[in-house]
C-alpha cells in the first residue's frame, strides 16, 4: 500500500482502478479510448456490470474506512454517509441483474490502495477522486448497455455520481461552472 | 432529495422489485427519439426561462445562470445535429422567455424534470452515440441540479 496518495490524470486514474480490480480488457479499451464502441450483447452488459461493480466496490471501502476513522469534518459526515448508501445501493443493483442473469457478481477486493488518509482533506480528495472516476466510466461505458432496465438504473447512477463529485468539488472550492 | 428522487430511487435501485414498483413513480417511457426529443426541448425551454428571471432577480446567480444557459444552447446543437442523424425533423425554433417564477424551489423542479427526462429517455434513442452525448448533456444539468440543491440548502440554513 503507497503511503502517500498518488495524484494521476484522470483517466489513467480510471483505467488503473479498473484494471487493479480486473475489468476485462475489452472495458479498459473504453476506458482508455482505444475502443469506440463495444457489441450489444450480454456480454457486453456483463463487461459493464463487472466494471461498475469494481468501482463500487472501491468506493465503498473508501468511505466505510473514511467514516471508520472519522475523517469526514463534522458539517460533512452526512453527505459521506449519504454517498457510501448510494454507492451501496448501486452494488446491490447491479448484483441483482447479474443474479437475474444468472451470472456471479465480482466480490470486494479483499484492500484497496486507498493510501495514507491522514486527515479530512486527503478523504475529500480520494473521494472526489474515485466519484470522477466513477463518473467518466458510466458516462464511457453506459452506451454499450444492451437493455432497458440495466440502461435506467444505470442513468439514475451515474447522476447520483455527478451529484458527489459536485458537492466534493463544492466543499474543495473547485470551480463547478 | 425529493420525494420523487427518493421514491425513484427506491424503485429503480431494486431491478428484481420492478414488478411491484408504484405506478406513481414509474419512469416515463417514451415512445421514440423523436417524442424524447421533443419532451426534452419543452422542459429545457422552461428551465432556461426561470434560469433567465432568476438572473435578472438575483445578481449573485448570474454566473451560474450564464454558464446554465451556455449549457442548454451547446446541448441545443448536440441534439439537432442527432435529429439530422437519426433522421428527425427540425426542433420547432424556440423563443427565448421569462419565467414569473424566480423561486429557486420552481427552478429545481424545472431542473430535475430536465434530469430525469433525460435518464428516463436514454431507453427509447436506441443509438449507442446519440446515448453516449446525451448523457454527457445530463452529466452538466446533474451537477446544476446540485448546485441548486446547495444553494437551497444554504438558503435553509441560514432561515
Amino acid at each position: 500500500m503507497a503511503d502517500t496518495p498518488v495524484r494521476l490524470p484522470r483517466r489513467d486514474f480510471v483505467w488503473r482502478l479498473a484494471r487493479s480490480a480486473g475489468v476485462a480488457p475489452v472495458v479498459l479499451g473504453l476506458l482508455d479510448g482505444t475502443l469506440e464502441a463495444l457489441p450489444k450483447s450480454e456480454e457486453t452488459d456483463f463487461a459493464v456490470l463487472f466494471a461498475s461493480l469494481a468501482i463500487e466496490h472501491e468506493a465503498i471501502a473508501l468511505y466505510d474506512l473514511a467514516l471508520a476513522r472519522g475523517l469526514f469534518p463534522a458539517g460533512l459526515r452526512s453527505y459521506a454517509i449519504e454517498f457510501v448508501g448510494d454507492h451501496k445501493g448501486h452494488r446491490d443493483t447491479q448484483i441483482a441483474i447479474v443474479d437475474e442473469r444468472g451470472a456471479r457478481a465480482p466480490e470486494a477486493l479483499a484492500s484497496y490502495p486507498h493510501g495514507r488518509l491522514r486527515g479530512g482533506d486527503d478523504a475529500l480528495r480520494a473521494c472526489l477522486d474515485i466519484e470522477i472516476a466513477a463518473q467518466q466510466a458510466y458516462l464511457a461505458l453506459n452506451g454499450q448497455i444492451r437493455t432497458r432496465d440495466y440502461l435506467l438504473s444505470a442513468a439514475f447512477i451515474l447522476v447520483d455520481e455527478v451529484r458527489h463529485m459536485t458537492v466534493w468539488q463544492r466543499v474543495l472550492g473547485l470551480k463547478i461552472y | 432529495m425529493s420525494q420523487r428522487r427518493a421514491l425513484l430511487k427506491a424503485a429503480l435501485f431494486a431491478p428484481v422489485a420492478l414488478a411491484l414498483r408504484p405506478s406513481s413513480v414509474e419512469a416515463t417511457d417514451y415512445a421514440s427519439a423523436a417524442e424524447l426529443f421533443e419532451a426534452i426541448d419543452r422542459l429545457e425551454a422552461d428551465t432556461a426561462a426561470r434560469l433567465r428571471r432568476l438572473g435578472r432577480a438575483a445578481p449573485a446567480a448570474r454566473a451560474f445562470t450564464a454558464s446554465a444557459l451556455a449549457d442548454h444552447e451547446r446541448h441545443r446543437r448536440l441534439r439537432a445535429r442527432h435529429r439530422n442523424r437519426l433522421g428527425l425533423g427540425a426542433a420547432a425554433v424556440a423563443t427565448a422567455t421569462e419565467s414569473e417564477d424566480a423561486s429557486l424551489a420552481g427552478l429545481r423542479a424545472a431542473q430535475e424534470a430536465l434530469v430525469y427526462a433525460h435518464a428516463e429517455g436514454f431507453p427509447a434513442l436506441g443509438d449507442a452515440l446519440a446515448v453516449h452525448d446525451l448523457m454527457a448533456n445530463m452529466v452538466d444539468l446533474a451537477r446544476q441540479l446540485t448546485v441548486i440543491d446547495l444553494w437551497i440548502e444554504r438558503e435553509d440554513a441560514r432561515g
